[in-house]
């Protein structure tokens, strides 16, 4: 017997209320045993069949590399169909310890449970096997609908497939749902994503609306057809008989079926099963004459994957302050600070976003902020757009084309002087909640300064090697501004700037990181001040590296 | 392209660092360049419009009101020319809304009136205890705007006597919830208070005051009420030993601000009515802005005398004749910095 045997045998022993039923022996590549275990309130001991991994005492991909299963616990909760207990419990590098963290937890899974009964506050999702279909996998995205299904509402599903990928070593493809359709093909809703997203080729699929959820304890779902027998009414057998008729010339293709049902009074979850065109697990039975669609009983469920994508589940682990996330807003200026910010407002739950920028994006403008090498020499505006496109399936570009972007310019510095064109121009910016201008056009900002908004209005610069960011968010940003470049208040070096080739104006010098993690400070500072629901006052972010890196917020 | 080449301007910043902002004189420039007197065209335009508003009143309320005055900086003289403080008190007799009317339908009553005269050419929007004209743009790009401020005489005629009067507040005011039926107040005498010591004291209290007003201009709807940042000056020259420069002065003004205005059981009295705590308008987290205000702009002026300019900016527009006329400033005859150096 190997040491690493004997240790953990001779660990497991010294563990207060744990017997070791079966001694642990070295298999062929685990090490497997069996061990009882009490606790207060049980009857008898519990047992488990334990396999320790090689990789044990560490984890091996957040998983334990410990296993205890016991089948006839499988109907508790946190039980995984192989009757293996979940467990997360605290790191140690060593063995000994290690044993008895993982024993301690399954103490407690016993007490909360086995014994207690407990079950948590948050909705676990059913668990459904993730199978290939004919070698490849499906994964379905759906958002919440301004619809209310009821019982057994059958009929089409719209839907787009978004990308082919890899699933581990499997292909994969991902898809969106599109729309909801009746039996008789009128539009029932519309499912709402980004304007990109609406544009991809359409497919159709199935759905039908159980209520209940397709599982016979909570836990996982069906297994096989049979455990739909009595939940499939037979007027939409029919209707998958016919469906299958009418696409009779497509045999071998497949064809997902939608089934959804209540998780909570208003959220509905939708489960995925990949039907084959001329091989559904139906067939008709005649019986008093009459020609019925009957279940093939025997037949195992081909369940794909799906994913609630709506934005609070999209946006789940982290947002920004409603005060910027539920706000239209406009950048002007989308260069390296600009780019960066959009990015980050959409990634953080922004949606209606517009833009305003006249330049073309070039290859040299990758290195620093949101663009991409392959899309080549295109407007900014456009560039971003299908940039966000990517990111978010909520953002809705609002206004941002070159024209509108020339367009603004112009009216706004030509007509200063011209009341009503002026008034049209306040009324047109104060349609956005938030402006913040980071394009660095003085010019820009002293037109801006002359106009009565009530939008929130904010300046984001930087200084060269982006030492500084300063932020102006008041009335008086205009003098905030000239004053803190002017020369006399912040320090920066101005000798090295960065000229490009050709009659151009020359630029800073700063990398992506330089830039990013001032515009990301900068974020943080309005973003605080907004869910504070604290007034923002200008503030200048300096940087200091001549010891360690140093970052200090001043606040005006 | 020409800019200004680098080195030009590297020499010139060297140039003007070495020159040490005179802190007093950036102050004097501002209250110079601020004064009422350099904006008499837009000032005489408040004054018209003032009085039409008062002729409307006067005819619509006849024997129902005694004679509107204007309650607002100018009679105070801490006024400033980027900001008029133009406020229509409008002292009404007792029975003017019926024996039992409410200064509620007071209120209201005012508000309609002046609804329905002045919607087309002016926003009417009510406010705390006023009722805000903002008259639209004028030819000259102007825009004139004036705060009627009904009030009640206590009983009938008592007005006559003492001057007395009660405001409704409609919107909640600092800790003073809405629908507050009264304020009790006597505003000639708040403005008798303020006028005496601001002409008594014009190198100290007017100057702070006036400062304190061009600081508050750099805001956006700052909820500090300039009435409290007057009686909070006057409070600081009354508690601290306050001499020096107008630099040394404003700064003690801010340090006590900064350092009394949260404190619990501060109180500033309403000069028109002592039980009136003025430090009421302000909520705790309004006070705790101030507080934060006055500390940051310390700060900042310590960090860097040049910051001094952007809290208490030069009047623009009349800035080029004031340096032309007494060599202000380090920026005399200098040229404007070149090139962009922010960037995007």
């Amino acid at each position: 017997m190997s040491q690493r045997v004997n240790e953990i045998n001779a660990a497991i022993e010294s563990i207060p209320d744990v017997e070791i039923v079966k001694p642990f022996e070295q298999g062929n590549i685990d090490i497997d045993g069996c061990l009882a275990v009490f606790v207060e309130g049980l009857e008898k001991p519990l047992a488990f069949n334990v396999t320790i991994h090689p990789q044990y005492p560490f984890k091996r991909h957040e998983t334990e590399t410990i296993k205890f299963s016991n089948d006839d616990l499988i109907e508790h909760k946190h039980i995984m169909q192989n009757g293996v207990i979940c467990i997360h419990t605290a790191h140690s590098p060593i063995l000994s310890q290690k044993l008895v963290y993982d024993i301690e937890s399954v103490k407690a899974w016993i007490r909360k449970y086995y014994i207690n009964k407990d079950s948590d506050s948050h909705y676990e999702h059913l668990i459904v096997p993730q199978k290939a279909f004919n070698g490849n996998h499906y994964v379905y995205f759906f958002n919440e609908v301004n619809y209310r299904f009821i019982k057994h509402e059958y009929g089409f599903v719209v839907y787009s497939i978004m990308n082919n990928g890899v699933f581990y070593k499997e292909n994969i493809q991902s898809s969106i749902f599109q729309a909801f359709l009746n039996k008789d093909w009128k539009k029932i809703v519309e499912v709402d994503w980004n304007f990109q997203l609406k544009m991809l080729h359409k497919n159709i699929g199935l759905f039908i609306f159980l209520k209940e959820a397709p599982s016979k304890n909570q836990r996982w779902v069906f297994n096989d057809w049979k455990d739909f027998d009595i939940l499939l009414p037979q007027d939409f057998l029919k209707f998958l008989h016919s469906v299958e008729k009418r696409h009779v010339k497509e045999k071998g293709k497949m064809l997902p079926l939608f089934v959804g049902y209540n998780i909570s009074e208003t959220e509905i979850y939708w489960q995925s099963i990949i039907l084959e065109i001329g091989n559904f697990p139906i067939y008709g039975e005649k019986i008093n004459k009459q020609w019925l669609t009957k279940i093939e009983e025997e037949r195992t469920i081909d369940w794909a994957m799906t994913r609630n994508c709506s934005y609070k589940y999209f946006f789940g682990r982290g947002r920004l302050s409603d005060r910027i996330t539920e706000n239209k807003i406009l950048i002007i200026g989308i260069g390296a600070v600009g780019s960066i910010l959009a990015k980050t407002l959409v990634r953080c739950g922004c949606r209606k976003l517009g833009f305003i920028e006249y330049d073309v994006k070039e290859p040299e403008n990758v290195c620093r902020s949101e663009y991409s090498f392959f899309s080549g020499i295109t407007n900014k505006t456009n560039d971003l757009i299908n940039e966000l496109c990517l990111i978010s399936p909520f953002f809705q570009p609002i206004n941002g084309g070159y024209d509108y972007s020339e367009a603004f310019d112009f009216f706004i510095k030509s007509h200063l002087a011209n009341t009503s064109i002026k008034a049209e121009m306040e009324k047109h910016l104060e349609d956005y909640d938030i402006i913040i201008d980071c394009s660095a056009d003085n010019d820009l900002l002293y037109v801006l300064s002359q106009l009565k908004i009530k939008s929130t209005l904010l300046n984001l610069s930087i200084t060269n090697h982006a030492k500084q960011l300063v932020c102006a968010s008041e009335k008086n940003r205009y003098d905030f501004i000239t004053s803190q470049f002017g020369g006399n208040i912040l320090k920066f070096d101005v000798d090295d700037l960065h000229n490009p080739t050709g009659c151009w104006i020359p630029t800073f010098k700063a990398s992506y990181n330089d830039i990013n993690f001032l515009v990301q400070a900068a974020i943080k500072q309005i973003n605080t001040k907004f869910e504070q629901e604290k007034t923002l006052r200008n503030f200048v972010i300096e940087t200091d590296d001549t010891n360690c890196f140093n970052i200090n917020i001043k606040e005006f | 392209m020409v800019t200004l080449p680098l080195d030009v301007y590297r020499r010139l910043c060297n140039f003007l660092n070495i020159i040490k902002m005179d802190k007093n004189k950036h102050l004097d420039s501002v209250i110079s360049t601020h004064q009422i007197t350099k904006e008499e065209t837009l000032f005489d335009k408040y004054v018209k419009k003032k009085n039409e508003v008062k002729e409307a009143l006067e005819e619509k309320y006849r024997n129902n009101i005694y004679s509107p005055f204007n309650s607002g900086s100018y009679a105070k003289n801490t006024a400033i020319n980027t900001k008029f403080d133009f406020d229509l008190v409008s002292p009404f007799k007792r029975n003017a809304f019926g024996s039992n009317g409410t200064l509620k339908e007071m209120y209201e009553d005012v508000y309609d009136f002046l609804y329905e005269k002045y919607r087309e050419v002016a926003e009417v929007k009510k406010q705390k205890v006023s009722i805000g004209l903002e008259f639209y743009t004028d030819s000259d790009g102007d825009i004139i705007k004036i705060d009627v401020v009904p009030g009640r005489e206590l009983s009938q005629d008592q007005y006559k006597e003492n001057e007395n009067l009660n405001l409704y507040v409609y919107y909640r005011y600092g800790n003073i919830d809405a629908g507050s039926e009264r304020i009790k107040t006597n505003v000639k005498a708040q403005i008798n208070n303020i006028k005496t010591r601001a002409t008594a004291e014009k190198d100290s209290i007017r100057k702070i005051i006036r400062l304190l007003k061009v600081w508050k201009n750099t805001k956006h709807n700052y909820p500090t009420k300039s009435f409290f940042l007057e009686l909070i000056t006057m409070k600081a020259f009354d508690n601290k030993t306050i001499t020096g420069g107008i630099w040394d002065k404003l700064e003690a003004v801010l340090e006590y601000i900064r350092d009394n205005v949260t404190k619990d059981g501060f109180t500033l009295k309403d000069p028109g009515n002592s039980s009136n705590n003025l430090a009421d308008t302000l909520t705790s987290y309004e006070k705790q802005q101030l507080s934060n205000d006055m500390k940051n702009m310390l700060d900042r002026i310590k960090d860097n005398d040049e910051n001094l300019k952007t809290y208490f900016p030069e009047n623009s527009k009349f800035k080029k004749e004031e340096t032309n006329n007494n060599q202000y400033g380090t920026n005399s005859g200098m040229p404007i910095p070149p090139a962009k150096l922010n960037f995007g």
